[in-house]
């Protein structure tokens, strides 16, 4: 068997480098890729969306359709998470800590005990607690709001500069996930509810395929911007430009959800009681 | 050549020699604890050192577009030196808690 997988790589491969040599040059300007297509987003990118950078001009817009079932694929992942891992148990009874808030004292209540649960008194803490490590915490609590600012600046930015939603989103998501981590799932999740971070997903895609269904409504093709010309109170092509802004708002706000709904699920277990 | 130019190409070289520095001890130390003092240190110094140099060299052409790249290289070195440490003390921690001993010379025969 595995003489035969040898074989067909070879095979595979050796057809591979056969067809090689048929390959344009890289970067080669005669090649079909850059005789067709890509000479008219170059020229006409700029002029069409008032976006300088033209990958953002391709991604959000000549593509646009495309990129909204990316952001539908990442919010499929994220509800693939949810539905694989989330479990809705009741609260399994183990061996719990609490912590007495006046005086510091932390309580080990064995399976079967009296929980302390609802007092103001107690706060329930992980059975994987570690000291609060201040150097960590501290420097979390500076970096957090600069890491959220430069994911929002990187959204914004996307027409002039690499960026846009998919890495803003990243980022913002990341920032969340920084505080879950120096502190611990509880308090993050004071922050930013499951509930939230479901409903944030499903409205980043939502305002995504919304803004298309406006565009068709108004009687231009679906995701065709400059028809919004009617309600922002541009011309076209800066309507162009607020919808690949709008659409990057969607994409941002999706792909931060999910990261977090990812994070939220693997880190519990899916129980969402205690984790990192 | 200007007086900038060699500043910038000093800081640079300086930062290098820091990098290999730092290269060379991740390799050469004897355990985890004592190999992340070199990747927590020297790359935070090494990276401080080229990243000033190269804005020291965008000042040579002194303009507000030159000034502005200069800040935000700043800004980088600025976050790199708070979130460096944080991140080689949160290792070290970590390597702590889960009960790794530290190398010393009587336990250089018995290394697991």
């Amino acid at each position: 068997m595995r003489a035969f997988a040898l074989i067909t790589v070879l095979m595979v491969g050796g057809l591979l480098f056969y067809g090689l040599p048929d390959f344009p040059d890289w970067g080669d300007p005669a090649s079909p890729a850059s005789t067709h297509l890509s000479p008219f987003y170059i020229e006409q990118g700029a002029a069409d969306t008032h976006a300088p950078n033209v990958v953002t001009a391709v991604l959000a817009y000549y593509r646009g359709y495309d990129t909204m079932f990316e952001a539908a694929v990442i919010f499929s992942a994220g509800l693939a998470c949810f539905f694989l891992l989330r479990t809705f148990r009741q609260k399994s009874i183990e061996t719990r800590l609490y912590r007495h808030l006046p005086t510091g004292v932390t309580l080990r209540i064995e399976e079967g005990g009296k929980t302390p649960e609802g007092s103001d008194e107690f706060e329930p803490i992980d059975s994987h607690w570690v000291p609060y490590d201040m150097i960590i915490n501290l420097t979390c609590r500076l970096i957090v709001p600069f890491v959220q600012l430069f994911a929002l600046y990187v959204i914004a930015h996307g027409h002039y500069s690499p960026g846009g939603g998919f890495q803003g989103g990243v980022l913002f998501g990341a920032a969340i996930i920084l505080y879950a981590i120096s502190t611990d799932l509880r308090t993050a999740f004071k922050r930013l509810q499951e509930k939230a971070v479901m409903l944030l997903s499903a409205l980043g895609v939502l305002i995504y395929a919304g803004t298309g269904v406006v565009c068709l409504v108004l009687g231009g093709n679906f995701l065709d911007y400059s028809f919004l010309a009617g309600i922002l109170g541009v011309d076209a092509v800066m309507a162009r430009s607020h919808g690949i802004l709008i659409i990057e708002i969607g994409v941002g706000l999706a792909v931060m959800a999910v990261m977090v709904m990812l994070y939220y699920n693997l880190s519990s277990a899916g129980r969402h009681d205690e984790g990192l | 050549m200007s007086v900038l130019d060699i500043v910038a190409t000093a800081m640079i070289a300086m930062g290098l020699f820091f990098f290999l520095g730092g290269a060379i001890g991740i390799l050469r130390f004897p355990d985890f604890y004592s190999r992340l003092h070199p990747a927590g240190k020297l790359d935070t110094m090494g990276q401080f050192a080229a990243m000033i140099g190269m804005a020291i060299y965008l000042l040579n052409d002194l303009s507000l577009g030159s000034v502005l790249t200069a800040l935000k290289i700043l800004l980088i070195v600025v976050f790199v030196f708070i979130t460096s440490p944080t991140a080689t003390h949160a290792i070290v921690d970590a390597g702590v808690r889960a009960g790794l001993a530290p190398w010393t010379k009587e336990s250089r025969e018995g290394r697991r």
